[in-house]
């Protein structure tokens, strides 16, 4: 075993390189771009701890003394956060570029950017309830201030407002559950809810049942599922591009982190309870997903809508988790990775087009795209199958992994609806491909060249994606998608450990 | 005993609600501030309740930390407010019509 403090560096990192950054903001030698590299430098130190112990098995509470063991590090949360992170380190590499271009943003951004993170690190590593809010909080309340930053926007402020209160009043339901499960069970450790509901009989776990309720209501808001979407393509479309990127990538995935550990640590025996609920609920987001998809001519507003038929499929998967949930959680694991490698690529590309503040987002402006910009029309291409999950991109094996799932547990007609979902999809991101190069004369001619890093790193992750689908046929022993998937796997497995 | 933790948990509840349909129809954004704050006052109202009925020190500790949450989203609520009012020297959450639900061309 290493000593507890290793376990919870990589928070201790990005939490201190916040409080650092926040610090360092009055000077004004301090650039945006030094600024961004300081939390890089953080972020990349972070990053290189959870490969500390990569291939073993382990679930430890560090420090179970003094935080009451409230919170975990295992491979769980370590596969997790280095999502989190590999966004985030992206996010900040696509977007240096569209910070130092566009007025409002200083260097408090950057600090407001890590507490973010380090609130979805805390959500996947906590295993108390009430921590758990507080991650969320903390990484919610940045995200507001994050998208309000350019405040002389009215457009920016107005989608702040819109998260803010609907944010709140999906927190206020979280903690409403909370009170209902601490009433039934007498505790909010994650772990003891499990071990009451070994202990009790069905009866008797009713107000626990509704209090899980509750706690769902935040979830499918926080993903945009249906009853609860109307927030999410407001949202997204009046943030800036690289905090739309990380709302979109990120912040999903730690939400599911922070609801698989929950489920499959706690439920397993009463999960089959919502099976109905959420059966309707997925069927209606990919339905109305991609209806609002399909009538939005704004590319960022269509990114934003398809991001809702997006956590459609994660649905599928969730629903299809049972009492031998390995091959369901793993998929939504991997899922989640080729959904954020996809949809950063989009948004990084976007906000480098559109990064000189001129408002160019629509399908029409793309016309004749890739005869005066054939790089970026080709990685834009890259985003687009892989959105759309064709074969031998990284967004294909996703879906193939969830559909399979879905199908083992049963769910043929959800598979079957999701099958369908996709190939209406096709029409959405096709027809920017399209666009791009079926018409002779390019109508946007004032393109930025490829400079600077930014087309680097977005050239990169359309290598990733292409990588992720068709590596591992081509050199068997450098990672590929069966090692993530392989770890995918350990993550679930480290859950399970006692 | 068993009767005070129930009329403490219907005045948790009646506050909720009432924060709850306070968020829904009014239009002023600093009344739809004050309900959020009740929806979160029910809720640590609920907790010491809870508290007292089970004996425990748990949920008076969440409590505090519900208060402590709930101090940070006033502040970034109150620092928004007073942006939203200079851009549009009104308080009326209808004048906020950018981002409608309709497509921007």
């Amino acid at each position: 075993m290493y000593p507890d403090f290793l376990y919870i560096a990589p928070l201790v990192f990005v939490g201190f390189g916040g409080i650092l950054l926040m610090l360092l903001s009055p000077f004004k030698q301090i650039t945006i771009r030094m600024a961004a590299f300081i939390a890089l430098f953080f972020m990349l130190c972070a990053t290189g701890l959870y490969f500390y112990n990569i291939s073993e098995l382990y679930s430890y509470y560090p420090y179970a003394q003094t935080f009451g063991s409230m919170i975990v590090a295992d491979n769980y949360s370590a596969y997790f956060s280095t999502i989190l992170l590999a966004g985030a380190i992206f996010t900040i590499l696509i977007g240096v570029h569209y910070f130092e271009k566009n007025r409002g943003f200083t260097t408090e951004f950057f600090s407001l950017f890590l507490f973010s993170l380090f609130g979805m690190m805390l959500l996947v590593h906590a295993t108390e309830l009430i921590t758990v809010l507080i991650a969320l909080e903390i990484a919610s309340l940045s995200l507001y201030v994050m998208i309000g930053f350019q405040k002389h926007l009215d457009k920016r402020m107005e989608a702040s407002f819109r998260y803010l209160v609907l944010g709140s009043i999906s927190g206020a339901f979280f903690l409403l559950g909370t009170a209902f499960i601490y009433a039934n069970t007498q505790t909010t450790k994650i772990s003891q809810i499990g071990i009451f509901i070994q202990n009790n009989p069905q009866s008797d776990v009713m107000l626990l049942i509704m209090g899980v309720c509750f706690i769902f209501i935040t979830f499918l808001f926080k993903i945009a599922a249906f009853p609860l979407q109307n927030w999410a393509i407001d949202v997204y479309d009046g943030a800036p591009y690289p905090v739309t990127a990380f709302m979109a990538g990120t912040f999903k995935a730690a939400i599911f982190g922070f609801i698989l550990r929950f489920v499959l640590v706690d439920l397993e025996l009463i999960i089959d309870f919502w099976d109905n609920i959420l059966y309707v609920v997925i069927l209606l987001t990919l339905l109305y997903g991609s209806f609002l998809a399909i009538i939005q001519q704004s590319l960022k507003r269509m990114l934003a809508a398809s991001s809702i038929v997006h956590t459609g499929y994660l649905l599928i998967a969730f629903i299809s988790i049972d009492i031998t949930g390995k091959s369901a959680a793993s998929s939504i694991i991997f899922y989640l990775v080729a959904y954020f490698l996809s949809s950063m690529g989009a948004f990084g590309l976007l906000s480098y087009i559109s990064s000189d503040d001129k408002v160019r987002i629509t399908y029409e402006d793309f016309r004749g795209f890739a005869h005066i910009r054939p790089y970026m029309a080709a990685m834009m291409s890259v985003f687009m199958l892989s959105l759309a999950g064709i074969p031998s991109t990284i967004g294909f094996i996703g879906k193939f992994y969830i559909f399979v799932a879905a199908i083992e547990s049963g769910y043929t007609l959800l598979a079957v609806f999701g099958i369908l979902a996709t190939f209406v999809s096709i029409y959405y991101y096709f027809r920017l491909i399209a666009i791009m190069y079926f018409y002779p004369s390019a109508k946007m001619q004032d393109v930025p060249t490829l400079h600077g890093m930014a087309p680097y790193f977005i050239g990169i992750i359309s290598l990733i994606i292409i990588w992720g689908g068709i590596g591992n046929t081509l050199i068997t022993y450098f990672p590929g998608v069966d090692f993530l998937m392989d770890m995918a796997r350990l993550a679930y497995d480290s859950l399970q450990v006692k | 005993m068993a009767n005070s933790i129930l009329a403490y948990v219907t005045l948790a509840m009646i506050l909720f609600s009432t924060g709850l349909v306070g968020v829904i129809v009014r239009k002023n954004i600093f009344i739809i501030y004050m309900s959020i704050e009740l929806l979160l006052n029910a809720i640590i109202l609920l907790f010491v309740a809870l508290a007292r009925y089970y004996e425990s020190m748990d949920a008076q500790v969440i409590a505090l930390f519900v208060i402590a949450v709930a101090a940070a989203e006033a502040a970034v609520f109150l620092s928004l407010i007073v942006v939203l009012y200079r851009h549009k020297k009104s308080l009326n959450c209808e004048s906020f019509t950018i981002l409608a639900q309709k497509d921007i061309k």
